[in-house]
């Protein structure tokens, strides 16, 4: 039997839906990690790319030492993690926190130097306050650059949480890596292929909300230029 | 300078690296006495054995052979042709894995210590080798319980697990679902059905920060393993021998392998525990002790040089 028939016997095999180590709880454990880290990652890193991009200063000393963070191997930090916090997802979560870091920085950093000065003096002009202008103009204007660094982190962040069963963690990873011991083939496969589309799923659905966040006016901007036309005729 | 002057020059260096090749495998001989022989001892490439290594080679220098000690010398792969080949004389075996080794896998290693040696005898004969009287000293796949555990539940032995198991986690490497000596051989042979099974490590560090944090119960370690005092791990007793009987057993030429060289043998054979194992061994990999010390005390503890 080819291993592709293997794998989607694998996958066929109603055992592999249910009770511990089934899909359902493999997944909701792979998710659990990735939000973690996503959202303790985006937590640091927003706030700080943001407010250097909206002053314009230190950005090149910032973004240096974040991109530092996507030198060190996450496999390193995981390993040192243990050592120092022991068993748990405390560890997983600090090396995938320490991945999702660096695009979300640089992205919204880049966004918000990206808005155009013109529109930044016609904000002040009109008399919007500092919080203002920036929540207000600048913020929607930065939007798409922000998700992308944050669609970027969370792939990133899905397609590594599988380190967590190097040191006992749960998700996908764990069918990867028990596959491999127990010359399981079809199961590590069927891992990878679990990975690969939560992966995929992840990146559609922050674009989904990614296109929530734009604000219409400028999803009309950067549409294709025919349908922007038509929508500017409808409108 | 002259031809002749060069090739004397290149004449005195070789002799020189001769020598000092010769000096590089230490050599130690009883007494002043004339030595009865010389025997090669070698060892696998791992602390515990340069230990036993060392056990034997001393005691036999002790008695007035001259023994030449290749410790580290590496993997089963390299120490075994090397025995065949006469290169060494001896080495601390252990006796289910040299079983499988010198019968291509075939399979025979049992729980049986004196059965798998037999087997493992049947083999070595065609070679010119031989294997000993096993020692107690095991080196296998043991279940280990922190002292607490133990206290619980009165564990000594592993059949004490069969009813009480659906309380207790195993923690283990994640091939140990589907291996005969991990949890399939502890629900077979013992009747043991944990309440779940944790994919660690095998006898690593996850193991061992999940039985002292209490994520698991039961793991598997190594029985003669430096750091189970330590850590304060109790190893359940095989007591109905699901694992191979990896019992210490040197294996030595026959034509080295006299009486009198048997009988040297026999008796650090005879008197060496597992539990003492597991200090020798601790004494070297934690406490960073050179092996042939910590045997040469071993050795005076126990009255062997009296």
């Amino acid at each position: 039997m080819s291993i592709f028939g293997a794998v989607w016997q694998w996958f066929a095999n109603p055992a592999h839906w249910q009770g511990p180590d089934g899909i359902p709880t493999r997944l909701g454990e792979h998710l659990q990690l990735s939000a973690e880290s996503v959202l303790l990652g985006a937590v640091i890193a927003l706030p700080v790319g943001i407010a250097l991009g909206h002053y314009g200063r230190f950005g090149n000393l910032a973004i240096n030492i974040s991109n530092v963070g996507r030198a060190v191997p996450s496999f390193g930090i995981l390993v040192i993690a243990f050592q120092v916090f022991g068993l748990g997802d405390l560890p997983i979560i600090l090396a995938l926190t320490a991945l999702a870091i660096p695009p979300m920085v640089t992205n919204s950093y880049v966004a918000l130097r990206e808005v155009d000065p013109d529109v930044r003096d016609a904000a002040r002009g009109m008399g919007y306050r500092e919080l203002a202008q920036l929540y207000r103009v600048e913020l929607p204007l930065a939007v798409p650059l922000i998700m992308a660094g944050v669609r970027t982190s969370a792939v990133q962040v899905v397609a590594t949480a599988t380190l967590a069963a190097l040191i006992a963690g749960g998700g996908f990873g764990r069918y990867i890596v028990d596959g491999f011991a127990q010359l399981n083939y079809p199961m590590t496969i069927a891992g990878a292929v679990l990975v690969a589309l939560l992966a995929l799923a992840t990146e559609l659905s922050l674009s989904g909300v990614e296109r929530l966040l734009v604000p219409r006016g400028i999803r009309l901007l950067t549409a294709p230029t025919l349908r922007r036309a038509s929508t500017f005729k409808v409108a | 300078m002259t031809r002749i002057h060069r090739s004397a020059w290149l004449l005195a260096t070789v002799a020189l690296v001769a020598v000092v090749a010769a000096a590089c495998g230490s050599t130690t001989s009883g007494g002043g006495t004339t030595s009865k022989g010389t025997v090669v001892v070698a060892g696998f490439d791992f602390a515990e054995s340069s230990i036993l290594g060392q056990l034997y080679g001393q005691e036999l220098a002790h008695n007035g052979y001259t023994v030449t000690y290749k410790p580290r010398l590496g993997k089963r792969e390299v120490v075994a042709p090397a025995i065949k080949a006469g290169q060494i004389d001896m080495y601390p075996g252990y006796a289910a894995t040299d079983l499988e080794y010198y019968n291509g896998a075939a399979g025979e290693a049992s729980g049986d210590v004196t059965a798998t040696v037999q087997k493992l005898n049947a083999r070595l004969q065609p070679l010119g080798l031989v294997a000993l009287t096993p020692s107690n000293a095991v080196d296998q796949n043991a279940f280990a319980v922190t002292k607490a555990t133990a206290a619980q539940y009165n564990l000594t032995k592993l059949s004490d697990l069969a009813a009480i198991g659906d309380k207790l986690v195993l923690g283990a490497g994640p091939e140990c679902p589907t291996r005969p000596f991990c949890q399939i051989g502890l629900e077979k042979t013992y009747g043991i059905h944990f309440k779940a099974f944790k994919a660690l490590d095998t006898d690593g560090p996850l193991t061992r920060a999940a039985l002292a944090n209490g994520t698991i119960q039961v793991g598997l370690v190594f029985s003669s393993d430096s750091d189970l005092n330590k850590l304060g791990l109790v190893v359940l007793q095989d007591d109905k021998h699901l694992e191979n009987a990896d019992n210490v057993v040197p294996i030595i030429r026959q034509t080295v392998a006299t009486a009198d060289v048997k009988a040297i043998l026999d008796k650090i054979s005879a008197n060496l525990t597992t539990a003492q194992l597991v200090t020798l061994n601790g004494q070297v990999e934690l406490q960073h002790q050179d092996a042939d010390a910590v045997a040469s005390a071993y050795l005076q503890q126990h009255n062997y040089f009296s």
